[in-house]
């Protein structure tokens, strides 16, 4: 199929380039200092995160960053989530791995501003000039005048906001780039931390909503006399695509949704094998992303031709959706585990006959995110439901709901095809895919512009390395189901396809698979680094010493904006099955803030990327999701837990995400280990059963 | 149904229906929060507690079952804050959570397997605790039970 949108194909493949290169601003534009902070009696200082503390330490960082400036130990700040009624707020969510990094300048600079304020209302009342003054830990010294920040505060009342100082050096860091404990620690080992489903409103009533669990289901009829009899039901509230109890716990409400008779109408015959082949190369809206000299036609003569497949993945965050909505007239308050403030309180206006500026929206810590709580949620519900009982109401999506109703990673279809030159390098490659969209579940008006969602889905798919002739096509197909956001978007399956490719053609060229990866590196910009990471990871990793006939050993890198992982990974094969034995991860992220933040976040992206590697898959059947719950999601546990080391590059580069890219290197490497040990090349996810599959065939073959 | 428990040293009585998972009575009954929903079908222990010493998924025991037994949750498992259970301790010392969520589940899990096995093994761990984390703690999970038996060696027997 031709292009269809000849004319907009420069421009797409050229703001495909921005996209891929581009890091993303914080979404913040307010940075006065008393809207950020704010100084207590108890020597405390607080200050509201406008990002969202989903377990990747945010506020932690955060609060490292203002004490660097203000001249206090980081236990001094309390963070806690800003609200719309209260604190700075970001129009950007929390996702990207951008928190830390886009905001790396400007908190520093608000806390260094707050600190010049509270020096400037100290010379007022000691009648000193502000040069004579000086701050540490917590104090503001001039001569024999000592008061601490929050004597200054009791003795203010109204602050001058003073001028924004330059920032310090980074070689005067006491707290930046050291060893930091988590601030959310303690409260996390006791019990005590608050997530949105631990909101506990008094009168408060539960909810529960019965949801087809078919593609675009619609309610035909529903048989709720039952239900309305059960014991503890308040209300049943019918909605066009739902319908939901009130009761007076949540096991009265769910008992309640078990009475209810519902019919819906959907189309049958939806199954996974509809979904590859909506999927496919080929089909769908195309946009060129890259197109460097002329691969085309240099694809010619002794070519390589590969295909990979990647599956339909859940979040599977361990806090299911929770809303906590409490409607008094006009008005609506929300608690909510969310990554997307903005968005929610726009839905909600949209969908109800609420003003955004009535709708306040306060989050708690989210037990995950990755990516699900950017989009659908179940606000609507709950504030349709909290209106009808007149109560506030708790609304909790079971994981059922999680899997079924929620959102997905779109199944991809990649086909990689290359030619090496005499000497062994790759001389032309051409990888086309196809995914669902990621970006067009929250802006729909922007499929007809953009045509493909090379954005977001389209991300790590550019090949990234100094090959001569390169393209890259997006093939954007459609699904009946929703499909989004997933930690590292398009990277996870960009990378599996790419860098199990570049170890395919390693072995053609006869080439170690390290070295043929860095004599495509150059020497500029992110490719230095990425081959500066590569060859540190091969030595410290040990990517050239001997290993035993039983383990096989693989690597693989990606970037992501800006942050470039590396990993190297060795297996070994039990009964058939892989065993991730050690893993190896490398990771330039610029300037580090907090050396052990960033170690949990490798660490956490490795073993969800080893989950998504070697078991999960959701599949389709009568249109619907077959995996309910754990029972047949099958995801990471201890047993699956490799050794796992983390090299920190050393850099002086602006900080950059820390929380996806170490993800999307995994699998392929896994599977280049695979290989390296068995002779198997595994070209689909899950790993596990695209290895059954291949020993059942060879069975099948004897 | 009239439901006399103990749950953290503290005598509650409720009117519950007697098939509510013991989880919703902790929760939103005795309003300790610590403890988790993750899957409602004992398949993710997230709402781990202990009951009579047993350790028990909340979400699927009927709280019939807990008439007149003694629950330990995450809030009762230390004896005081100065007080931390060897468990809390490892895990503050090798700062395992992310999230956090699952955490409460890992730690009450972990504190069992210590009372039934002293010294486990790494294999041990790996194949008597079964609950899910998804932010991937578990290298970090491993290492703090195994620093927790340590601790709790030393301990001074009481
Ligand atoms: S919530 Fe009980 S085991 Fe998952
Ligand atoms: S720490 Fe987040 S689920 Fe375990």
């Amino acid at each position: 199929m031709a292009l269809l949108y000849f004319g907009r194909s420069k421009i797409r493949s050229g703001l495909s380039k921005l996209a891929a290169e581009t890091t993303f601003g914080s979404g913040i534009t307010d940075f006065d200092p008393t809207v950020w902070f704010a100084v207590n009696a108890d020597h405390t200082i607080t200050m509201r995160s406008p990002k969202v503390e989903m377990g990747q330490g945010v506020f932690t960082g955060f609060a490292m960053l203002a004490a660097e400036e203000l001249d206090v130990a980081v236990d001094t700040i309390k963070v806690m989530h800003a609200s719309t009624s209260a604190g700075p707020q970001s129009t950007a969510g929390t996702g990207m791995s951008n928190s830390t990094a886009s905001l790396y300048v400007n908190i520093r600079e608000v806390a260094a501003t707050l600190r010049e304020t509270i020096k400037l209302a100290a010379s007022t009342l000691w009648k000193v000039p502000v040069t004579a003054l000086q701050t540490a830990d917590g104090f503001v010294y001039a001569g024999t005048y000592k008061a601490s920040y929050a004597d200054i505060a009791k003795q203010t009342k109204t602050w001058q906001v003073a001028q924004t100082p330059p920032l310090r050096p980074a070689s005067s860091f006491r707290i930046i780039g050291k060893e930091q404990k988590r601030v959310d620690l303690d409260d996390k080992i006791l019990g005590k931390a608050d997530y949105g489903i631990d909101t506990d409103i008094p009168g408060m009533a539960y909810g529960a909503v019965l949801y087809s669990p078919y593609f675009g289901g619609e309610l035909k009829t529903a048989d709720t006399s039952l239900a309305e009899k059960a014991p503890g039901v308040l209300k049943i509230v019918p909605d066009k695509r739902w319908i939901g109890v009130v009761a007076t716990t949540r096991f009265a409400a769910e008992k309640a949704l078990t009475q209810i008779r519902a019919d819906w109408s959907f189309e049958p015959d939806y199954a996974t094998k509809d979904a590859i082949e909506a999927i496919t190369v080929g089909k769908g809206d195309a946009v060129v992303m890259q197109d460097d000299g002329n691969a085309v036609d240099e694809l010619t003569g002794d070519i390589l031709t590969s295909e990979y497949r990647t599956p339909i993945g859940f979040h599977a965050s361990m806090e299911p959706g929770i809303v906590v909505a409490d409607v008094s007239g006009d008005n609506v308050n929300i608690v909510t585990s969310t990554q997307n403030v903005t968005f929610m309180r726009q839905t909600i206006a949209d969908q109800t006959d609420l003003n955004e500026d009535d709708i306040q929206i306060t989050p708690a810590f989210l037990g995950g995110g990755f990516g699900r709580r950017g989009y659908k949620h179940n606000a609507v519900e709950a504030i349709k439901l909290s209106r009808a009982a007149g109560k506030p109401v708790h609304l909790l999506y079971t994981r059922q709901q999680e899997f079924q109703n929620g959102y997905v990673r779109p199944n991809t279809h990649h086909i990689l095809s290359g030619r090496l030159d005499k000497t062994g390098k790759i001389a032309a490659i051409q990888h086309e895919f196809a995914t669902g969209s990621m970006a067009f579940l929250a802006l729909p008006m922007a499929k007809p512009i953009l045509g493909a969602d090379f954005m977001v889905a389209g991300h790590g798919a550019r090949i990234p390395y100094s090959i001569p002739h390169i393209k890259t096509t997006i093939w954007n197909g459609e699904l009946p189901f929703e499909t989004g956001l997933w930690r590292g978007v398009g990277m996870f399956a960009n990378t599996f396809a790419t860098e199990s490719f570049m170890d395919e053609l390693a072995g053609k060229a006869g080439a170690d698979p390290l070295t043929f990866r860095t004599e495509h590196c150059g020497d500029t910009g992110l490719l230095r680094r990425r081959k500066s990471l590569l060859l540190n990871l091969g030595k410290k990793a040990g990517w050239y010493t001997p290993k035993a006939d039983t383990i096989g050993r693989g690597i693989a890198v990606s970037e992501d904006r800006n942050t470039i992982s590396a990993v190297i990974v060795e297996v070994q094969l039990v009964d058939q099955k892989i065993k991730i034995l050690r893993v190896i991860q490398a990771i330039d992220a610029g300037t580090i803030i907090n050396p052990n933040g960033v170690r949990q976040q490798v660490e956490g992206a490795t073993m969800m990327a080893i989950s998504a590697a070697l078991y999960e898959e959701a599949a389709i059947e009568n249109s619907q999701f077959v995996q309910t719950n754990f029972h047949n999601y099958q995801v990471v546990t201890l047993r699956d837990t490799p050794l796992i080391e983390v090299i920190i590059q050393e850099s002086t580069e602006a900080p950059s995400g820390v929380g996806e890219s170490p993800l999307s290197p995994v699998a392929p490497a896994i599977a280049n280990a695979v290989y390296n040990l068995t002779g198997v090349r595994l070209r689909s996810l899950p790993l596990q059963s695209a290895l059954d599959t291949h020993y059942r065939k060879d069975k099948r073959d004897l | 149904m009239k439901i006399a428990l103990t749950i953290n040293a503290v005598a509650y009585t409720f009117d519950a229906d007697p098939d509510m998972p013991l989880l919703w009575l902790i929760r939103d009954e005795a309003k300790l929060k610590g403890t988790k929903f993750g899957c409602g079908m004992a398949l993710c222990g997230a709402c781990s507690v202990h009951v009579d010493g047993d350790l028990i998924r909340s979400c699927s025991y009927p709280v019939q079952l807990a008439q007149g037994k003694t629950i330990t949750t995450i809030e009762g498992l230390s004896t005081g804050p100065t007080h931390l259970h060897p468990i809390q301790q490892a895990w503050r010392e090798v700062q395992v959570p992310q999230c956090g969520y699952c955490q409460s589940g890992f730690m009450m899990a972990a504190a069992h397997l210590l009372e039934v096995n002293k010294h486990p093994t790494e294999d041990d761990i790996k194949n008597s605790i079964t609950n899910i984390c998804r932010c991937g703690t578990h290298p970090r999970i491993l290492k703090a039970i195994l620093l927790a038996a340590k601790y709790k060696k030393d301990e001074p027997t009481q």
